[in-house]
């Protein structure tokens, strides 16, 4: 038997081909997110070994995974003296480190752009740096107050050498400052930096100074040990005199962990988006599959009847065309794999060399479990898809190879009845969902998923309706009634090949009908509460207040003439709200809260909305409502800082401007990560030119890196931009399910050429010439494909719509736009698909040998 | 070229398939004349090249060497579209296998080659064959709903729905009960008697033979004998003696 399935299964290894090819890109997607991360991760891993070569022992503050925000303590000089007098330390290399200290182009006199690798401040003792790492290239290391030495790289960027003067941002200092450059660094190995980092090396004083407000105080040490003594003994011993607050690791371990907390930052993003697209193309191959091994086994009727009839069990016929599919899992998954390593190693390189970050070593890894999963996942899909029609194939009599058993479909009635009850139970779960207003999201989105399932289930009963209606559109002429009704022959396969393609159409339809719901809010939101013409922000950084605008900055912009008023907003990111990690909510203080209700919209719901006092706390109502907090309840919020008591005295309208979040008072912002403003909205006064008045707030501001002043349009043009990108991004990652889909119609073509090779051949032989073949083909796909986009965009745009209604309810965005046009560009783009579709298939009919083809025996 | 009467003709017809060794030869000059409103059996033992010369005859197979013509057209020589249009609109075909269409109706399945060659059908025609092969109750059916017997008619129906040169079946009563093959074969005389159709039948039915006016008997890809106004027996005699005459080789 198993030998019978293998010939079977070469040859069939055309029909097969396709199908693999769904597998492929699925498994290829996933196991090219995973070895893409390892692969950065080895990178990474290389490029934090070199620094730590030297260090036995490193010692750090605790930080505590639930907080990842929480400010870290800082050791003091006793701390550190204690940990350098234990027994068996050589050396001693105190951390003095700060982010966001950043150097300016000397020559343009602009700050270096940030949001890239980081931009470091680190304090190095006079004699350098005992680990090694850093070695002087030019110059002296800096030692008194206004010197200071930069990497190499660095210098480069900031186009200054020795002797030079550059100037410095400080973010605790909140402006920058000038010093003479005295020596410039590299690193170990001749390289010019780690990752693309600058680098800005302080005496260890006046490090310790810009970055702390005092002498002696340090984030960590490292250390190295005396001959004799092991990492892990000196470890141990350190670890015994260290407060509680720190931990002391091996070098080996500590650079294992920053390497692992790096490449994870960065390859989670690459992860969380290859993966639900690996999802969406083996969901996608899924139908595929189902469809061709169902073909294959009607094809097979014959001989599996055959087999039946010499003896052959049910279990065995089952048996026989599971083995297939394991074939073709094993080798989709061993393909997949391969295009991972590809996807991934390619990714790793493009991430490893982007702007100035050149990550150490190269190459592709590829985890164990990597491969485990790629097989596991093709196997398990494969089979899963292949189970059906292998039960069918053992339901084949014996008979049927005695003589011509017409394939009876059952009826549709069954079918009819489930797909209505779970249409409705979707249909209930949205109702309810939006009925329930407040909490019905996740309803909705329920519903959404079951929704999906109805559309497939009833999808052959709409094939007929639905192919005839279309085809009074594109059945042209003879050739184009035939492609009609071959189409509609076999509602089944023609709506399993549909739904592939539909799947892909519906996720960009609802994505793109919640995204233009939520550009179109904000927008109008924008328009009709934002009174403010300019906006000073920050670009895409974390505005947790270590980048932004000083106070003293927002004060010289409210003294200009043309100002009116001026908010100002200091904002923290993922707070925890009474114990619990709150990701979502952003906590913000307002240096002007009256401002705020004149120009952004923030309207009074209930209690008190003024200038907080110290320990209260404003809320926006769908925030406090879902929280169930009431006027006068306390709510414990932990800041980086510090975690206190605020009472609630007021509420605010939700709105897309005013959605989860909390306003604390001035005081509070001493707990945020940093003391700088992320964002300030300037209300220009009636009359006052506002392009000028840009020009002199940016003269203000051009000192502050990173900050940009935008007016009104531009400000809309950001959130709109953003948007489109995303949706475009879907869409382009979709389309790649739309491939395989294709892929799919194409597979269908071919297999029903076959099935129907002594038709053709009779249909040419009674003179239907070989153009009209094609055109025939053609129409039977772009029915199939055109059905697809027509039940795509009809399931997408309901979803889209329930789920926009479900937001406006959370007050997320204010109402429901449907694109239209991109819609009927949707089922336009995939009927013109199609066409592409049946190319080979067609190109392969027309061809067909006549003769041939009417042949019998 | 004197073609009057003459509704398809072969001159000299060659067809070999394969090369070197492994060369088979089909048909070796075979000379052969079907008069207009004949209607002519090609019979033969297997592998003696009688639905070759069929298929060489409708232009569906290409030939090595010699003519074929269809009235004064030239089958030899043309290409692809040539030979569409020629079995559109001059050539009928009934198949062993009754090749319909199955999504289809008889109606449509009847009037397909018209709808193809993009012709209006005469109604009056139609009919006429519609009621001679009792399908007047069965227009709507699908194929899947008709016994053997009714697809076949509907199939005979098809090839002469356009009233075609001649029309060529193969083996037209081979998946046929007896009763049902009569039936085909009644029609097939009559459409010759009454409607002055030219029809060749590939068989080995002397049975269904005996139908015929004139029956061409081949060997080895030679044509061996004719027989006019043939009867079952002499159909059965000849068929005998054309085996023992092989026994002797």
């Amino acid at each position: 038997m198993l030998r019978a399935s293998l010939r079977g299964l070469l040859d069939r290894k055309l029909r097969l081909t396709l199908a693999v090819i769904a597998i492929v890109l699925g498994v290829g997607f996933f196991s090219g997110a995973l070895v893409l991360s390892d692969s950065l991760g080895a990178r990474f891993k290389a490029m934090f070994a070199s620094v730590s070569t030297n260090v036995a022992v490193q010692v750090t503050a605790r930080t505590d995974p639930a907080q990842p925000s929480q400010k870290p303590p800082s050791m003091t000089q006793a701390e550190l003296d204690r940990v350098a007098a234990v027994d068996g330390v050589g050396a001693v290399s105190p951390d003095v480190t700060s982010a966001f200290v950043v150097p300016y182009d000397t020559q343009t006199g602009k700050p270096l752009p940030g949001g890239g690798p980081p931009q470091l401040g680190i304090g190095i003792g006079a004699e350098g740096d005992p680990m090694g790492v850093l070695s002087l290239a030019e110059g002296r290391w800096p030692t008194g107050a206004g010197e200071v030495a930069l990497s190499r790289h660095t210098a480069a960027q900031a186009h200054a050498a020795v002797g030079r003067q550059v100037k410095v941002f400080l973010p605790r200092l909140q402006r920058p400052q000038m010093f003479t450059v005295v020596g410039v660094a590299a690193y170990a190995g001749g390289r010019d930096s780690l990752g693309g980092e600058t680098v800005v090396l302080l005496p260890m004083a006046q490090a310790q100074e810009a970055f702390y407000g005092r002498t002696g105080l340090y984030d960590g040490v490292s250390l190295t040990a005396d001959a004799g003594v092991s990492d892990e003994a000196l470890r141990d011993r350190v670890s015994a005199v260290l407060p509680a607050t720190f931990e002391a690791k091996t070098g080996k371990q500590s650079s294992a962990d920053q390497a692992a907390a790096v490449s994870d930052s960065i390859s989670g993003l690459t992860k969380w988006v290859l993966t639900p697209f690996a999802g969406v193309a083996l969901l996608v191959g899924i139908f595929l599959i189902f469809n061709t091994f169902n073909v294959l086994v009607t094809q097979r009727a014959r001989e599996l009847a055959m087999m039946r009839a010499l003896g052959a069990s049910r279990g065995q016929v089952t048996w026989s065309v599971l083995v297939e599919a394991l074939i073709v899992g094993v080798v989709g998954g061993t393909l997949g794999l391969g295009l991972g390593a590809l996807i991934g190693g390619g990714g790793s390189w493009v991430l490893g060399n982007l702007g100035d970050a050149k990550l150490p070593g190269s190459g592709i890894t590829v985890g164990l479990d990597t491969v485990v999963y790629s097989y596991a996942i093709g196997i398990l899909v494969t089979v899963v898809a292949a189970l059906l029609p292998a039960l069918r194939a053992s339901r084949v009599p014996p008979l049927a190879a005695m003589r011509e058993i017409a394939v009876t479909d059952r009826p549709l009635r069954l079918r009819a009845a489930v797909g209505v009850v779970v249409g409705l139970g979707a249909a209930a779960l949205i109702v309810l969902g939006l009925r329930a207003q407040d909490d019905g999201l996740s309803m909705v989105a329920a519903g959404c998923g079951v929704a999906f399932l109805a559309a497939i289930v009833l999808g052959p009963l709409v094939t007929r309706p639905v192919g005839r209606a279309v085809g009074l559109l594109v059945g042209w002429g003879v050739a184009g009634s035939l492609g009609v009704r071959n189409a509609i022959r076999n509602p089944r396969r023609t709506a399993v090949t549909a739904s592939a393609l539909m799947i892909g159409v519906m996720l960009v339809t609802a994505a793109s009908v919640v995204a233009t719901s939520f550009k179109e809010s904000v927008v109008r939101a924008l328009d009709t509460t934002l009174r403010a013409e300019l906006t000073a922000a920050i670009g895409f950084q974390q505005p947790d207040g270590r980048i932004g605008i000083s106070s003293a900055a927002v004060a010289r912009i409210r003294q200009l003439p043309e100002v009116q008023e001026v908010v100002a907003m200091h904002l923290a990111v993922a707070p925890r709200l009474n114990g619990e990690t709150a990701a979502s909510i952003g906590v913000g203080a307002i240096d002007n809260v009256p401002g705020a209700q004149r120009t952004m919209g923030m309207k009074r719901v209930s209690g008190e909305v003024r200038a907080l006092n110290a320990g209260e706390l404003v809320a926006d109502e769908n925030t406090a409502k879902a929280r169930n907090w009431k006027l006068g309840d306390t709510v414990r919020i932990a800041l980086p800082g510090a975690e206190r008591p605020y009472r609630l005295v007021g509420t605010v309208e939700a709105s897309p401007l005013w959605a989860n979040f909390l306003v604390v008072p001035m005081p509070a912002v001493a707990d945020f990560a940093g003391p700088l403003i992320p964002q300030a909205m300037i209300d220009v006064r009636d009359g006052a030119d506002v392009a000028a008045t840009q020009a002199k707030v940016e003269e203000i501001l051009v000192d502050f890196p990173s900050v940009t002043v935008e007016d009104k349009s531009s400000t809309t043009r950001q959130v709109t931009q953003v948007v489109d990108i995303a949706v475009l991004i879907i869409t382009v990652l979709l389309s790649l399910a739309m491939v395989i889909a294709l892929l799919g119609i194409l597979n269908t073509l071919l297999l029903s050429i076959i099935e129907r090779t002594r038709e053709l051949g009779m249909l040419r032989a009674i003179g239907l010439g070989r153009g009209a073949v094609v055109r025939m083909i053609g129409t039977e796909a772009v029915l199939m494909s055109a059905f697809g986009g027509l039940l795509g965009v009809g399931v997408g745009l309901g979803i889209g719509v329930a789920l926009a209604k479900a937001l406006v309810y959370q007050d997320a965005i204010t109402g429901v736009w449907v694109p239209w046009w991109q819609l009927v560009a949707a089922v336009v783009v995939a009927a013109v698909a199609g066409v592409f579709a049946a190319i080979v298939p067609a190109v392969r009919a027309a061809r067909l040998n006549v003769l041939r083809a009417i042949a019998y025996e | 070229m004197e073609t009057t009467g003459i509704a398809a003709r072969a001159e000299g017809l060659w067809k070999r398939y394969g090369s070197g060794e492994a060369q088979v030869t089909a048909l070796a000059g075979v000379d052969v004349a079907l008069r207009s409103a004949e209607f002519t059996a090609v019979m033969g033992p297997s592998g003696s090249g009688k639905s070759t010369l069929m298929h060489c005859l409708a232009g569906l197979d290409t030939v090595s060497a010699g003519e074929v013509f269809i009235g004064s057209t030239r089958v030899t020589g043309l290409r692809d579209a040539g030979l569409t249009a020629l079995r559109r609109d001059q050539i009928g075909f009934v198949f062993q296998q009754f090749n319909l269409m199955p999504t289809l109706s008889a109606q449509e399945n009847i009037l397909l080659p018209l709808t193809i060659a993009g012709r209006k059908p005469d109604m009056a025609w139609f009919d006429t064959i519609v009621d001679t092969l009792g399908l007047r109750d069965r227009l709507s059916h699908k194929p899947t709903e008709l016994s053997g017997g009714q697809q076949q008619r509907v199939a005979c129906a098809r090839a002469l729905a356009g009233r075609p040169a001649v029309v060529f079946a193969d083996e037209p009563t081979g998946n046929l009960d007896s009763r049902s093959g009569a039936e085909v074969l009644r029609f097939l005389r009559e459409a010759v008697d009454a409607h002055r159709q030219t029809i060749v039948m590939v068989t080995h039915d002397a049975g269904a033979a005996s139908y015929a006016d004139r029956v061409v008997f081949l060997k080895d890809g030679q044509i061996i004998s004719e027989l006019a106004a043939p009867t079952a027996d002499a159909v059965h005699d000849q068929l005998k003696s054309l085996e023992t005459s092989g026994d002797g080789r």
